[in-house]
């Protein structure tokens, strides 16, 4: 028997790169994706662009354009077709991101005799040898990681939907009613439950739940339910800034810290304890307590 | 300043709580606190409890009044008077006393309070909140400093700031106050940001 290595993730992720090269044709769903890897949908995301150093759909529309370049120099079918096939529905939308990627617009693109795209610290290029280089997977990197074992616990929530830029706006509704009946006294914790990846999920889209612990005598009504975050092992590390920052602590969170670990996330989701108030703290001192489920201690057998 | 705008104690009085490291005089005018006092080591379990206690009925206090449509404000940080610490032999820490305080706007009077009392004793939310009180404190001339690092060094930025009043001719009248604008809990002792103040007076000849 053996824990959960390293060389495991990498080789997770290594066959996510190698299927999404052979299927850049089709829609490559982010769960499909996931399943691929052995990864809960929840994680797999922030897993990828820890350990790749670019989001899925960044790496899916990088891969489509250097096969588009390719097509232009090997082949003869038109631009409009070729911008097609990588998915854009229009000449100005393909031509637009072309240049960004390659600094000439496709047809002039077609004419030069070499021109090359920026290489990209992952080394992964559409139809080379993959010579995949993962992200400073540093031993024993700076991130303080603790294992805590939690109990079940109450909480009463707020369901946010909308831009995770304003869910400030439910925080201060949910706690202005929380407060007012008494809520917000003793040893009372404020949580967030982040259902949703903003860089997957439009942002009209996303869910998010505003939480407090809350004890048995509290029942639900209007817009405040309840729900319990499930008890058991999660790793924490605390973000130190401000809210719209978090997305650099999970990227080294679960791209980095997390393959050294020798554990895997169950599938459910994040959440963020929030330790101080930001009507009176300065944003770059904001401390937020992140907590990922984990997967009872696993074994894998040895082969 | 529209009256829905947010209301924040510290920009509105802030030559109150500018602070740097040179220990400077300030006037301190009255102000409205939330207090709650107690003995025992800080970080102890009675120190502890207060806390959880003073908090809980600011919290309340405010969202009542929110929730009533009055004008809002920022709940402010955690500050402390320490009267032993003027003592010429002081207590071991587990005999400490102090007054565990939040500064309030003055128009939260003892009847928001009586309510938010209640309103806790009803949730269960534990006894200590009845010991919450609403003082007002006019501390006057007093020598004022920034202590940055753990609460145990705080020592040599008090002996400057003596050193300082003396130098003007000036007695210290006490009590000790601080103000903890950093977050114990998690940021680093040797990144803690404390307002030391101390109140004094012309030392009569």
């Amino acid at each position: 028997m053996r824990t959960l290595t390293l060389y495991d993730y990498k080789r997770r992720i290594l066959r996510v790169l190698v299927h999404i090269q052979q299927h850049l044709d089709e829609p490559l769903p982010l769960e499909e994706l996931a399943e691929v890897a052995c990864f809960s949908a929840y994680h797999f995301h922030r897993v990828f662009k820890g350990m790749v150093g670019e989001s899925v759909k960044e790496h899916l529309r990088r891969l489509r354009l250097e096969r588009a370049a390719s097509q232009l120099k090997l082949g003869s079918a038109s631009v409009i077709d070729i911008a097609l096939g990588a998915g854009y529905d229009s000449h100005e939308a393909f031509t637009r991101s072309f240049k960004a990627a390659f600094g000439t617009a496709p047809s002039q693109f077609r004419l030069a005799r070499r021109v090359e795209a920026a290489r990209v610290p992952s080394g992964v290029h559409y139809r080379e040898r993959m010579k995949m280089r993962f992200r400073t997977l540093r031993r024993g990197g700076s991130m303080k990681v603790e294992i805590k074992r939690l109990k079940p616990m109450r909480v009463a929530f707020m369901r946010h939907v909308g831009p995770y830029g304003e869910v400030g706006k439910t925080w201060e509704a949910f706690l202005t009613v929380m407060g007012k009946d008494g809520y917000l006294g003793g040893n009372t914790m404020m949580l967030g439950i982040c259902h949703d990846d903003p860089e997957v999920t439009p942002p009209a889209k996303l869910r998010y739940d505003a939480c407090l612990t809350v004890d048995e005598s509290f029942s639900p009504n209007g817009d405040i339910g309840v729900q319990t975050v499930a008890g058991g092992d999660y790793a924490m590390t605390t973000h130190t800034g401000p809210y719209n920052h978090l997305g650099r602590t999970y990227a080294e969170f679960m791209g980095q810290w997390l393959p050294r670990s020798g554990r895997e996330l169950s599938n459910a989701p994040c959440f963020e304890v929030y330790l101080n108030d930001p009507q009176s703290t300065p944003p770059e001192e904001l401390l937020t307590d992140i907590y990922a489920p984990l997967q009872k201690q696993l074994q894998v057998a040895r082969r | 300043m529209a009256t829905s705008e947010k209301l924040d104690l510290y920009k509105e009085n802030k030559k109150e709580y500018a602070a740097t490291s040179k220990p400077a005089l300030i006037e301190m005018h009255q102000a409205t606190y939330l207090s709650i006092s107690g003995e025992g080591a800080p970080g102890g379990t009675a120190f502890s409890d207060a806390i959880g206690a003073l908090y809980g009925v600011a919290f309340t206090i405010k969202m009542t009044r929110k929730f009533a449509g009055k004008r809002d404000y920022a709940v402010c940080k955690l500050e402390a008077l320490w009267p032993n610490l003027n003592c010429e032999a002081a207590p071991d820490k587990e005999h400490w006393t102090w007054d565990l305080m939040i500064r309030t706007p003055e128009f939260i009077t003892q009847k928001h309070l009586r309510q938010a009392i209640e309103t806790l004793l009803k949730r269960r939310k534990g006894t200590d909140v009845q010991r919450v009180e609403l003082r007002e404190i006019k501390e006057g001339l007093c020598v004022q400093a920034l202590h940055v690092g753990p609460y145990e060094n705080e020592g040599k930025t008090i002996a400057a700031m003596r050193a300082f009043g003396e130098k003007q001719k000036m007695r210290f009248t006490g009590p000790h106050h601080e103000v903890y604008l950093s977050d114990p809990r998690r940021v680093a002792p040797s990144k803690l940001k404390t307002i030391l103040r101390e109140p004094l007076m012309k030392a009569e000849e």
